[in-house]
C-alpha cells in the first residue's frame, strides 16, 4: 500500500477543520441552546452551492472578463478560464473567496434564522427537525434536477482553494489547511466565549426549561432563531471550505448521512462541550478517512462489497449505542459557570469584588 | 398598581373564571384565597400572561396587558413566582438569581465574546446578587446546583430570584406550600421587608389563612371562578359567606 | 392540454395518492400509539419494496403471496427496531430528540442494508415480476393491472383497517392508548401487547404499500425515502392525528404533485425538476396557516385524539 504520509496527515487536518465547523455549530445548536437541528445537509449545502456559483458566475467577472456557462456545451472553456484566473490572478482569487465566505454565511444565517423563528414558534419542536431534515434532500433534489445553478447532475469541478496561485501543490494544500485550522479555532473561541458569558447563562436556561425562561422576561423565540442564525451561518461557511478542499461541487456529497455524521460528532464527543466537538469531529474523520482508504483497497483488490455502506451502518450504530448507554458523550458538559461566580466570591472574602 | 376587569377564561366547555375584578394598589400586599378549584392559579396565570382570558381586561401600571406576552409583561415589572418551584435545576444558585436582571450587555450574542463589555455590569449584579440572597440566607450556597437545595431553601431561591428583575409587582402562589411554619413565617418576613425596602406590591395566593392575614392590607375571596368577597382581613374572617364557603358553617 | 394527459394525471394521483394513504396511515399510527416520529418508517417500505421484488424473482408470481411476504417481513423489522432500539430507549426516559435521533439511526441503519444486499446480489432497480397487462381501454385512457391492484388493495387495507380501529377491541385499546398512556395501564389495557401488535400493523403497512410502490415504479434502496415527504405532508395534513384527514391529505398530495404539475408544467412551463419541493410547500403552508392540519374540519370520530 503506498500512501503519502505527509500528504495525508496535511489532508487529515483539513477535513478534521472542516467537519470541527460544523461539530462546534451543531454543538452551539444543541448541546448548549437544546435546539435539535437536523439540518446540517442543507446548510453545509448552502454553502456549497453558493461556491459554486461564485466561481463559475462572479469569478470571471471580478476578473473583468465574461462569464462562461460553465454547463453543457461551453464546459471546457468555462473550466479552463476560472482554472487560469485562480492560478494567476490572486488577488481576484481571495477577492472572489472572502465574497464567498460573505455570502455563503449571510444566505445560510439568514435561511436558519428565519426557518427557525417561523416553525419553533408552532407546533412540537420536532417539526422543525423534520422540515429542515426533509428541507436538505428536497433543495438537494431539486438542485439535482434543475440545470443553472451547480448543473444538474453533473456538478461543477475546479473550484480551487485560494491558494491556488502558489507554485507548489503542496505548499498550496499547506496553507489551506493551515487556512481551515483558523476558522476552526475561531469558530471555538467564539462559541466559548459565548457560552461563559451571561449569553451562554441565557441559552442553558431556554434549554432546560423554556417557559420559566419567559415568565422571566426572556424571548425565547429570538434567542432561538440568534442561535440558529450563527449556527446555519457557521456550516454554510464549511460548505464552502467544504467545496473548496475537494475542488468540486456536487448534490451527491450533501445528502443525508451527512446530517447523520455531524450528529455523531457530537453525540459522541459530548453535548455541551466545545471540546467535545472537536474530539468527536477528530474520531469521526479518522474513521471516515479510514473506511475511505479500506474501501479503495478492497475495491482494488476487487471485492465485490461497497464498504462504504459499512461505514453508514457503523456510525448509525455508534450513535444508538451512545444514545444507549452514554447519552452525554464521552465528555461531559462542564459547568459554564460565569466570572459572577468568582466575582462573589472574592467580594465575600475581601468585601470588594473588583479585581486588584 | 394593577387593575383586573371582569376576566373570564374559559377552557373548551369549561369555565374557570366568570367575571373576576380585583384591584392592588400600588405598595400594598393583598391576598387572594379561596378553595381548591376557584380558579386563584388560573387568575395568576392570565395576568402573567400565561394564558389568553377569553374576555375582559388587565391594567398594569397603566399599560394594557391583556393579550401580552409573558416575556413583555416580565419586562413591564411585573414579576411570578410558580407554585411548583420552577428554578433551573440544573444552572447554579448565582446564575438561577442573576438571570432575570434585565438589559443585561452580556446577553446579546454579538458583544457576549467580549468581557470587557459587561464586565463591570456582571460584577455589580453579582454584589447585588449576593446581597439578595445574604436576605435570604443562601449567601453561602451561591456556587451550588439549584438541585441540591432542600425545599425550603429553593422556595426562598424562587422569592429571591423574583426580586432580581425589580419588579414593580410579585405575583406569589402559595410561596409556603409544604413549608415549616418557621419557615413559613420567615418567608412573610422576607415580603414584608421587601415591601418595605422597596416598594414592591405583592399579590400571594395562600392557603395558610392565619398566616396570610397577619401580613396583607386586603384580601379577596374566590369562589368557583368568580370573587366572592374583599376586604380588610377582619373583615373576612367574620364574613358569613366566606365562612360557609370554607367551613360549611 | 389535451384530455389523455389530464386523464393520465389523474390516474396516476389516484393510484399515487391511495399509496401514501396506506404509507401516511401507519406513520400516523405510530405517531399517536407510540408517540415517536419515526424517520425509520422510509425503510420499512423500502424493505416491503425489497421482500417484494425478490419473492417474485426467486419463488412465484402471485401477488397475494408478494403482498403477503412483504406485510409479514416488514412487520417484523418493525417490531424488531422497537424491541432493540426504542424500547430500551424509553426505559431510560429520553427526551424527544433522542428518540428522533434513534429512529433517524435505525432507518440509516436499514436503509445501508438494504444498500448492501442490493449491491451484493445486483438488485438496483428492477422491476417486481407481475407480468403487465392492460385491463381497460378507451379513449382517453389506458389502465392497466397495476393500476387495478394497487388501488383497491391500497383502499381496501385502509378501510380494513380503519373498521379494526373503530370496531374491534383491540382499535379500542389502542385509541385508549393513544388517548392517555398512563390510565389505559390503570385500566388494564396489556400496553406490551398493543404496543407490540400495533408496530407490527406499522410494519406490515407499510411493507405492503411498499410493495405496492415497487409494482408502481422500480425498486432501489431509496424507493421509501424519496417518498416519505409526501407521506409526511399527507400525515401533516391530516393533522398527524386523524385519518380521515389523513387520507384525504394523501391524496391532495398526490393530486398536488401529479394533476397540479402537469397544469403548471403546460400552463407556465414550470419545469418538472421543481416536483420535489411540492411536498415540502405544502408541509410549510400547513404548518404556517392551518397547523392543525384537515382534523376539526372533518370532526370525524374515527380519529384517534379530540
Amino acid at each position: 500500500m503506498n500512501i503519502d504520509l505527509f500528504a495525508t496527515l496535511i489532508a487529515l487536518l483539513t477535513f478534521f477543520g472542516i467537519a470541527a465547523l460544523m461539530a462546534i455549530s451543531l454543538n452551539l445548536e444543541y448541546g448548549v441552546a437544546g435546539i435539535p437541528n437536523f439540518g446540517q445537509a442543507l446548510f453545509v449545502s448552502i454553502g456549497a452551492y453558493t461556491t459554486g456559483v461564485t466561481y463559475t458566475r462572479l469569478l470571471p467577472l471580478l476578473a473583468g472578463q465574461e462569464a462562461i456557462n460553465p454547463c453543457g456545451a461551453t464546459l471546457a472553456p468555462a473550466l479552463q478560464l476560472r482554472s487560469e484566473i485562480m492560478r494567476t490572478m490572486p488577488a481576484v482569487g481571495l477577492g472572489n473567496f472572502v465574497l464567498t465566505l460573505l455570502i455563503a454565511a449571510v444566505i445560510g444565517g439568514v435561511v436558519g434564522y428565519a426557518v427557525s423563528y417561523i416553525i419553533l414558534r408552532l407546533k412540537q419542536e420536532w417539526y422543525l427537525a423534520l422540515v429542515l431534515l426533509v428541507g436538505g434532500e428536497t433543495v438537494r433534489i431539486f438542485v439535482r434536477g434543475y440545470q443553472p445553478i451547480v448543473c444538474a447532475n453533473n456538478g461543477i469541478s475546479g473550484i480551487a482553494g485560494p491558494f491556488a496561485w502558489v507554485g507548489n501543490t503542496q505548499t498550496a494544500s499547506i496553507l489551506f489547511a493551515l487556512l481551515v485550522l483558523a476558522f476552526a479555532g475561531a469558530a471555538y473561541w467564539y462559541s466559548e466565549k459565548l457560552a461563559r458569558s451571561p449569553y451562554g447563562r441565557l441559552l442553558k436556561a431556554v434549554r432546560e426549561n423554556e417557559q420559566v425562561a419567559r415568565s422571566l422576561g426572556k424571548n425565547v423565540a429570538r434567542i432561538r432563531a440568534q442561535v440558529m442564525l450563527i449556527g446555519s451561518a457557521i456550516a454554510a461557511i464549511s460548505g464552502v471550505l467544504f467545496a473548496l478542499n475537494i475542488g468540486f461541487v456536487s448534490t451527491n456529497d450533501y445528502v443525508v448521512t451527512l446530517t447523520l455524521d455531524v450528529w455523531v460528532m457530537v453525540v459522541l464527543g459530548g453535548l455541551g462541550n466545545n471540546r467535545g466537538a472537536l474530539l468527536g469531529a477528530l474520531l469521526i474523520t479518522l474513521m471516515d478517512r479510514a473506511t475511505a482508504i479500506t474501501a479503495i483497497q478492497l475495491n482494488r483488490l476487487g471485492t465485490d462489497i461497497e464498504f462504504n455502506y459499512f461505514r453508514y451502518i457503523l456510525f448509525g450504530v455508534i450513535l444508538l449505542l451512545m444514545l444507549r448507554y452514554r447519552p452525554r458523550g464521552l465528555l461531559p458538559e462542564t459547568r459554564f459557570t460565569t466570572p459572577a461566580h468568582q466575582y462573589l466570591a472574592r467580594s465575600q472574602e475581601t468585601g470588594d469584588a473588583r479585581s486588584p | 398598581m394593577l387593575e383586573v376587569h371582569e376576566i373570564r377564561k374559559d377552557f373548551g366547555g369549561l369555565r374557570a373564571l366568570d367575571s373576576v375584578s380585583l384591584t392592588v394598589p400600588a405598595g400594598q400586599i393583598v391576598g387572594l384565597i379561596g378553595p381548591n378549584g376557584s380558579g386563584k392559579s388560573t387568575l395568576l396565570s392570565v395576568i402573567a400572561g400565561m394564558q389568553p382570558p377569553t374576555a375582559g381586561r388587565i391594567l398594569f401600571d397603566g399599560e394594557d396587558i391583556t393579550h401580552a406576552a409573558p416575556d413583555t409583561i416580565f419586562q413591564l415589572g411585573l414579576a411570578r413566582g410558580f407554585q411548583d418551584p420552577s428554578l433551573f435545576f440544573q444552572m447554579t444558585v448565582l446564575d438561577n438569581v442573576m438571570l432575570p436582571v434585565k438589559r443585561q450587555r452580556g446577553e446579546h450574542p454579538w458583544y457576549a465574546p467580549w468581557r470587557r463589555f459587561w464586565n463591570r455590569q456582571e460584577m455589580d449584579n453579582a454584589v447585588r446578587a449576593g446581597d439578595r440572597l445574604a436576605q435570604v440566607k443562601l449567601h453561602t450556597q451561591f456556587d451550588r446546583r439549584a438541585s441540591d437545595l432542600s425545599g425550603g431553601q429553593m422556595k426562598l431561591l424562587e422569592i429571591a430570584r423574583c426580586t432580581m428583575g425589580s419588579p414593580k409587582l410579585i405575583l406569589l402562589d402559595e410561596p409556603t406550600a409544604g413549608v415549616a411554619p418557621a419557615l413559613a413565617y420567615d418567608i412573610f418576613r422576607q415580603i414584608e421587608t421587601l415591601r418595605q425596602e422597596t416598594g414592591t406590591t405583592f399579590l400571594i395566593v395562600e392557603h395558610r389563612l392565619d398566616l396570610l392575614f397577619d401580613f396583607v392590607d386586603s384580601v379577596y375571596v374566590m369562589h368557583m371562578g368568580n370573587v366572592l368577597a374583599h376586604g380588610k382581613p377582619a373583615e373576612i374572617e367574620t364574613n358569613l359567606d366566606v365562612r360557609e364557603v370554607y367551613f360549611g358553617d | 392540454m389535451t384530455v389523455t394527459l389530464l386523464v393520465d394525471s389523474l390516474v396516476r394521483s389516484v393510484q399515487v395518492g391511495s399509496l401514501y394513504a396506506l404509507m401516511a396511515i401507519g406513520l400516523t399510527l405510530t405517531m399517536n400509539v407510540v408517540r415517536l416520529p419515526n424517520f425509520a418508517h422510509a425503510e420499512y417500505i423500502t424493505i416491503g419494496a425489497y421482500t417484494a421484488l425478490i419473492v417474485s424473482l426467486g419463488v412465484s408470481s402471485n401477488p397475494l403471496l408478494i403482498l403477503g411476504a412483504a406485510f409479514l417481513v416488514t412487520a417484523l423489522v418493525a417490531l424488531g427496531s422497537h424491541h432493540a432500539v426504542f424500547r430500551p430507549l424509553e426505559k431510560h426516559r429520553t427526551s424527544t430528540y433522542t428518540m428522533l435521533l434513534a429512529s433517524f439511526a435505525v432507518g440509516l441503519i436499514l436503509r445501508y442494508i438494504v444498500f448492501l444486499l442490493a449491491d451484493y446480489f445486483e438488485l438496483f432497480d428492477r422491476r417486481i415480476q407481475i407480468p403487465l397487462e392492460v385491463w381497460y381501454r378507451s379513449s382517453v385512457v389506458i389502465l392497466t393491472n397495476i393500476f387495478f391492484w394497487v388501488v383497491p388493495t391500497s383502499i381496501g387495507l385502509v378501510i380494513a383497517f380503519s373498521l379494526l380501529l373503530n370496531r374491534t377491541p383491540l382499535g379500542r385499546e389502542m385509541r385508549a392508548l393513544a388517548n392517555n398512556f398512563d390510565l389505559a395501564r390503570i385500566i388494564g389495557i396489556r400496553v406490551g401487547r398493543v404496543v407490540n401488535l400495533t408496530w407490527l400493523l406499522v410494519g406490515g403497512l407499510a411493507g405492503v404499500a411498499g410493495a405496492l410502490w415497487g409494482l408502481y415504479t422500480s425498486v432501489n434502496p431509496l424507493i421509501g425515502w424519496f417518498a416519505i415527504l409526501s407521506v409526511f405532508a399527507a400525515a401533516i395534513l391530516g393533522g398527524l392525528s386523524s385519518f380521515p384527514g389523513t387520507i384525504l391529505g394523501a391524496y391532495l398530495v398526490g393530486l398536488s404533485e401529479n394533476t397540479l404539475m402537469q397544469i403548471l408544467n403546460v400552463t407556465i412551463g414550470l419545469d418538472f425538476s421543481f416536483k420535489p419541493a411540492i411536498p415540502f410547500i405544502i408541509i410549510i403552508l400547513v404548518l404556517l396557516f392551518r397547523p392543525q392540519g384537515f382534523t376539526e374540519f372533518l370532526r370525524s370520530n374515527r380519529g384517534l385524539r379530540r
